[in-house]
């Protein structure tokens, strides 16, 4: 291994690592959104939109990513929506994972016992105040693991985004490869940096579910 | 029309990523197998690598994991095609992700069958194989079936380093029918794949449960069988398995 080759290609390699955190950041933000809204509408009981949701989370769970990020970089542009790469990229990995997010999020809601309604309503709290207040700690407290698990993957996956020609980690990396040959050095670093960031996402995730699962009450 | 011109191009590209699927799916499980073993052995000498190599797979990227056995695999002296090389990264992938399911499904099974079926003389690997694994199955099967789905999806990264499964077929069409009329398909001919996908998968999961049905056709009707699973999988991290 040759770290002074490492130490040169650093410059390169955090560049690419930059990319990765601003399109996997902006994909977890829109995702989150969407993932919130499409759970409200399935389940908000108007038939339609929620089969229209369920339509939505099972196609894109029942294909392969990698081919949704070429269709919508190379296909969206047939029906008059051009996008640069880096946000189609974004675009891409925010469909992938809000279909994952409407899940976990339904599933976070589904666990909410249906009494608390009558025991907001019986206080008098306001329609915003108890969706706030009460349902949303007691549904993330169920659905936060499962959020995590698909924000981590978001980190992730934005990897693939190499494919479309985002100069992102695995971009540089790949890149270097071709013209270097350093293989082992090369995916030695970008393993670390993956790493590095997967934990630092996973490290925030278990300071916030110890967080939520402090008893209520005692302030 | 584009699809039926090139019919027989996406029929053999469809073929290989059957071929691709079912190799990923035998390799996986294989890796799956071996690193749920090697994850429940007490020696923490043994245990701990296989622990290492498990978290490094399904941290690592999938597609850093193909482009890593593919660009490798030749400096170690065993230079794999793009087919192998690709069902070898998906099958290390993949059986990271299986193992955490198998063992969990094998742990949920109350300790007392194994003594009970000690007890009845069915020592060992007859033991394991009669008893504990029929009893394991429903838990391992629907989480496992959602897995399996994940690695034929996955099979299409073989794409990125050169097998002509479907997905690259498409790339192939769409290359040459914008060279020769100026058009890009690239609407039509994605979207047709990632109909064809959807398709598959879908048939997958149907089979799936077929089998399930066939493993708890036996089972007395238990309260709740989610709940062990809830209760045994949370701590193993992503079971949407897309990595």
């Amino acid at each position: 291994m040759d770290f002074d080759y490492i130490l040169r290609a650093l410059p390169d390699l955090l560049r690419g690592a930059q990319t990765t955190i601003a399109v996997s950041t902006l994909a977890i933000f829109f995702s989150l959104c969407v993932g919130v809204i499409g759970s409200t509408i399935r389940s908000s009981g108007f038939k339609p939109a929620s089969y229209l949701v369920t339509a939505y989370v099972e196609f894109i769970r029942g294909t392969p990513y990698l081919v949704q990020i070429f269709f919508i970089f190379y296909g969206f542009p047939a029906i008059g929506l051009k996008l640069s790469v880096f946000w189609s990229g974004v675009a891409a990995l925010s469909i992938w994972a809000s279909a994952f997010h409407i899940e976990n999020i339904r599933a976070g809601l589904a666990s909410v016992p249906t009494g608390v309604n009558d025991a907001s309503g019986s206080l008098g709290l306001g329609r915003l105040h108890h969706a706030l207040f009460v349902v949303l700690p007691i549904a993330l407290r169920s659905a936060l693991p499962s959020m995590m698990n698909t924000i981590v993957s978001t980190v992730k996956n934005s990897a693939y985004l190499q494919a479309i020609g985002l100069v992102e980690l695995t971009f540089v990396a790949v890149e270097r490869v071709a013209y270097d040959f350093r293989v082992i050095e090369m995916f030695a670093s970008i393993c670390a940096i993956y790493l590095m960031c997967v934990f630092t996402v996973s490290g925030l995730g278990s300071v916030l579910q110890r967080r939520l699962d402090r008893p209520y009450g005692g302030r | 029309m584009l699809l039926l011109e090139y019919s027989g191009f996406l029929l053999a590209g469809f073929l290989t990523t059957l071929r691709l699927s079912l190799a990923v799916v035998l390799g996986a499980t294989f890796c799956a197998i071996l690193f749920a073993v090697g994850l429940s052995i007490r020696s923490p000498l043994v245990r701990r690598p296989f622990q290492l190599l498990v978290e490094i797979l399904r941290d690592v990227p999938l597609i850093v994991t193909v482009f890593l056995i593919y660009f490798v695999m030749p400096r170690t002296g065993l230079a794999l095609d793009p087919f192998w090389s690709a069902t070898l990264a998906v099958s290390l992938w993949g059986g990271a992700n299986g193992s955490h399911v198998i063992r969990a499904g094998l742990l949920a099974v109350p300790t007392g069958q194994l003594e009970a079926a000690r007890a009845f003389g069915l020592s060992g690997w007859k033991g394991l194989l009669l008893i504990i694994i029929p009893q394991a199955m429903p838990v391992i099967l629907p989480p496992y079936i959602s897995l399996i789905t994940a690695w034929v999806q996955s099979s299409s990264l073989g794409a990125v380093v050169g097998a002509y499964e479907l997905f690259r077929s498409g790339q192939v069409i769409i290359e040459q029918t914008t060279i020769s009329t100026g058009k890009s398909p690239a609407f039509l001919v994605y979207g047709f794949i990632l109909l064809v996908y959807f398709v598959l998968c879908w048939l997958i999961s149907r089979g799936g449960s077929w089998v399930e049905r066939h493993f708890n056709k036996h089972r007395a009707p238990v309260k709740d069988v989610t709940r062990p699973l809830a209760g045994v999988l949370s701590p193993v991290g992503p079971l949407d398995g897309r990595t």
